[in-house]
């Protein structure tokens, strides 16, 4: 034979499994976690009390938890394949999940228990982590043969994820040490957006821009919506970031125009995948993945009204807006973990062997009734709590969180019994 | 038993097993086998996958090894993973692509 198993083709292999297996794992207790918090920040929510501390605290589950932890994980098994170089430092990848988590762990302790000190702590020991990581990846682009349209969005992407930690720890400094006065909303607004949209929808477009092709087989779909998403999205996060201390409408405006231009241009990036999809069939991922995107652009639409038009005196609207962004690029993570975390399966335990023995196929290691169940919960929890929040129906709102939790659990126990599947 | 002579044909119908974990369709069906030459027992199998970031590289270069070692007569495989041309849906086999 002239290919021993698993031996070296060329270019970069994936790294073991524990390191992309330990973020999802975490990702997922996060997740199920962040579910439950829906759940007890509901009224909070229902009245609009966006700065409750159980608000700031569940919101965070999601955003660094949940999305950023899977992220991580996705990236460290997606990076060597994507742009043929290994990570650059995979014992700091593997010792950056226990800064990150703990460090989560105890700064939304600490915010829902009202206390500074944690969220200092806390708050000290993710920006180490989250900082390593984007060292990391930055790293590992930096020896990147080619310099594509994926790339391009991963390194603006670390960038934001970097201005983030600055301004996230600012805001966190000013728990312990209030100094920022009323400008604390803008900082807030401000951090919110760079890390939604700068960091998690810029590498949504740049891994999706790889991904979607591959799970819907629809190579040779135009690609040009893309690269304008990444430089609209981009341009419209620095100036907001850049401009947000500068009076005058304007100075929210032009960046809101810019990012709204962005997120239309990756929504027709990726109806434009679907639509030359020639897998008729949609799996359950994707599926969820669509109806997240569909979320997210009911979100936009609602965000660049509020933008355009202002937040400050409709603060039922921006509630609804924040919950629907959070939970909708939620539900696009769940989506494509349903695709990362049985093929991370397949590839360790059964990948070894294939063409000797029969193997499954990756969608024969769950359930895919109770993806496809999972991933309809998540959407309505997601559409019925935001819409609570707008219309001021606080037994919706409620209601809709625990759907949202069942999906979460559904999806967690689904993501449990694939991580047990081993050849018989 | 009667013997078998090893041809490229056999060699691409033996293929067949080889499937796309993730599509669940065959690497012959996909149209990712762009040829296959036998020369005595030496069998050169030249194919590509649907992406160049595609993470089942080795994992499809191995398979597609064994599954033609196993051919009565093959005493050398040589798996030849190329990225030119580029794979594009145009490719396959609309005959018996059953739309999974």
């Amino acid at each position: 034979m002239s290919v021993s198993p698993f031996g070296a083709l060329g270019g970069a292999e994936p790294p073991p499994f524990r390191l992309p297996g330990s973020h999802f794992a975490a990702a997922l207790l996060f997740f199920v976690a962040g579910g439950a918090g829906l759940v007890w920040a509901a009224p909070d929510l229902s009245a609009a009390s966006f700065l409750s501390p159980r608000v700031t605290g569940v919101t965070h589950l999601f955003t660094l938890g949940w999305v950023t932890t899977a992220i991580m994980g996705a990236l460290y098994q997606f990076l060597p394949v994507a742009l043929e170089r290994e990570i650059r430092w995979p014992g700091v990848a593997q010792g950056t999940l226990f800064l990150h988590a703990p460090g989560l762990a105890a700064f939304v302790t600490g915010l829902t228990t009202q206390r500074p000190d944690l969220v200092v702590a806390g708050a000290s020991l993710l920006a180490v982590g989250v900082l390593l990581f984007t060292g990391n990846v930055a790293g590992t682009l930096a020896g990147a043969p080619r310099r594509d349209m994926t790339w391009w969005a991963l390194a603006l992407a670390m960038t934001f994820l970097t201005l983030t930690v600055v301004v996230g720890g600012a805001l966190a400094a000013n728990v312990r040490w209030p100094f920022m006065g009323a400008s604390r909303i803008v900082a807030l607004g401000t951090h919110l957006h760079v890390a939604l949209v700068g960091f998690v929808l810029l590498v949504m477009v740049g891994v999706g821009h790889r991904l979607l092709p591959m799970f819907l087989l629809s190579h040779g779909a135009t690609e040009r919506p893309g690269r304008w998403a990444v430089g609209l999205l981009a341009t419209g996060v620095a100036l907001l970031f850049a401009l947000h201390h500068t009076p005058g409408a304007w100075a929210r405006r032009v960046p809101a125009v810019l990012i709204l231009s962005g997120g239309a241009a990756f929504l027709f990036q990726a109806r434009a995948f679907y639509r030359a999809r020639q897998r008729p069939t949609i799996d359950a991922g994707m599926r969820t993945a669509a109806a997240a995107l569909v979320v997210l652009a009911g979100a936009a639409a609602l965000g660049g009204y509020l933008g355009l038009t202002g937040f400050a005196t409709r603060p039922h609207l921006a509630t609804a807006y924040v919950s629907a962004l959070v939970l909708g690029i939620s539900i696009f993570v769940a989506a494509h973990t349903y695709k990362i975390v049985p093929f991370l399966v397949w590839y360790h335990r059964f990948g070894p062997l294939a063409g000797k023995a029969p193997v499954p196929k990756v969608a024969d290691l769950y359930s895919t009734r109770w993806a496809g169940a999972a991933g309809t919960l998540l959407t309505v929890g997601t559409a019925a709590v935001a819409a609570g929040i707008a219309f001021r129906q606080a037994a919706v709102t409620a209601a809709g969180a625990w759907v949202f939790l069942a999906g979460a659990a559904v999806e967690g126990v689904q993501m449990a019994l694939v991580a047990r599947k081993r050849p018989s | 038993m009667s013997a078998t002579v090893l041809s490229a044909d056999g060699v691409r119908e033996a293929l067949r097993s080889v499937l796309d974990p993730e599509v669940g369709v065959d690497i012959v069906t996909l149209g990712l086998v762009y040829g296959v030459e036998v020369e005595e027992g030496r069998v050169t199998v030249t194919f590509t996958l649907t992406t160049p970031g595609c993470p089942l590289r080795t994992v499809m270069t191995q398979s597609v090894t064994a599954v033609v070692y196993a051919l009565p007569g093959v005493e050398h495989v040589e798996p030849n993973l190329v990225w030119e041309p580029r794979w594009h849906p145009g490719m396959m086999e609309k005959e018996t692509w059953n739309k999974p």
